[in-house]
């Protein structure tokens, strides 16, 4: 992707779609606070489907090393925003 | 200490094989597995670049692409330009296979280094480098070598000599 006009807002939006799809539940139950460990039922192979549909999405590369400084919702959106606008 | 190398190398092996087994990815095998990580989750690879990263010849990678295709882990196409350039990529199932495989060794490290502290941690990271720096040089003495067990008597009457 790496549009200029990408907003963090659409990305949150984004990113909570991708992620209730792949856990097989709605948007509404997601919100930028929650945690990955504890409050998301993610199961690792669920995660890495999640990770690889959002760098597909934007064209981005998330390595486990960016990986491991995420624990939100937020934390994730923050990452993928730095990187879907340069 | 060579005993317990090779046991090490033997049981890592065996335990990544056991746990693709027992996983999701249980069509694979570690041959192939280790093909998806040389070709990476991200750009498109030559099979040429792919070969040499593997130490095989493009001719082997070829049946085991075939395979990897078939299995829907792999990607192939001819390069739009130059017809001869052959670039293969993972498909999104491939991404994950080769991302939960990399995760299983990085898993693996972590608890093998989770009871050390700092300063041992760095001396155990240090001896480890050396020992694969070591490895790494005596495998390089294979390179383009026609006959393997000349080099083998070589690397073994050079070891004894160091010993000494």
């Amino acid at each position: 992707m790496g549009e200029s006009n990408i907003t963090r807002e659409k990305i949150l939006e984004e990113v909570i779609r991708i992620m209730a799809e792949t856990l097989e539940i709605s948007p509404e139950e997601i919100t930028a606070d929650l945690n990955f460990n504890s409050d998301l039922p993610f199961d690792s192979l669920q995660l890495y489907e999640f990770v690889i549909d959002v760098e597909e999405h934007y064209n981005i590369r998330l390595p486990d090393e960016l990986l491991d400084e995420v624990k939100t919702v937020n934390d994730i959106v923050d990452v993928v925003y730095k990187l879907a606008v340069k | 200490m060579s005993e317990a190398l090779v046991r090490i190398f033997e049981n890592v092996v065996l335990t990544e094989e056991k746990s693709l087994r027992a996983g999701y990815f249980n069509d694979l095998s570690i041959a192939e597995m280790h093909t998806l990580t040389a070709i990476g989750p991200y750009d498109a690879r030559t099979m040429t670049n792919t070969a040499e990263d593997l130490g095989i010849t493009t001719g082997t990678l070829t049946v085991a692409i075939d395979r990897l295709v078939k299995k829907g882990y792999v990607h192939r196409e001819r390069d739009k330009r130059d017809k001869r350039i052959v670039r293969i990529s993972l498909t999104h199932n491939g991404k994950l296979a080769c991302r939960m495989n990399s995760k299983f060794h990085r898993v693996l490290a972590k608890h093998i280094l989770a009871g050390y502290d700092e300063a041992d941690r760095k001396k155990l990271l240090d001896l480890v480098n050396e020992v694969d720096q070591y490895v790494e040089q005596q495998l390089k003495r294979y390179e383009g070598s026609e006959n393997v067990r000349a080099t083998a008597r070589q690397v073994a009457k050079d070891t004894t000599k160091e010993k000494k």
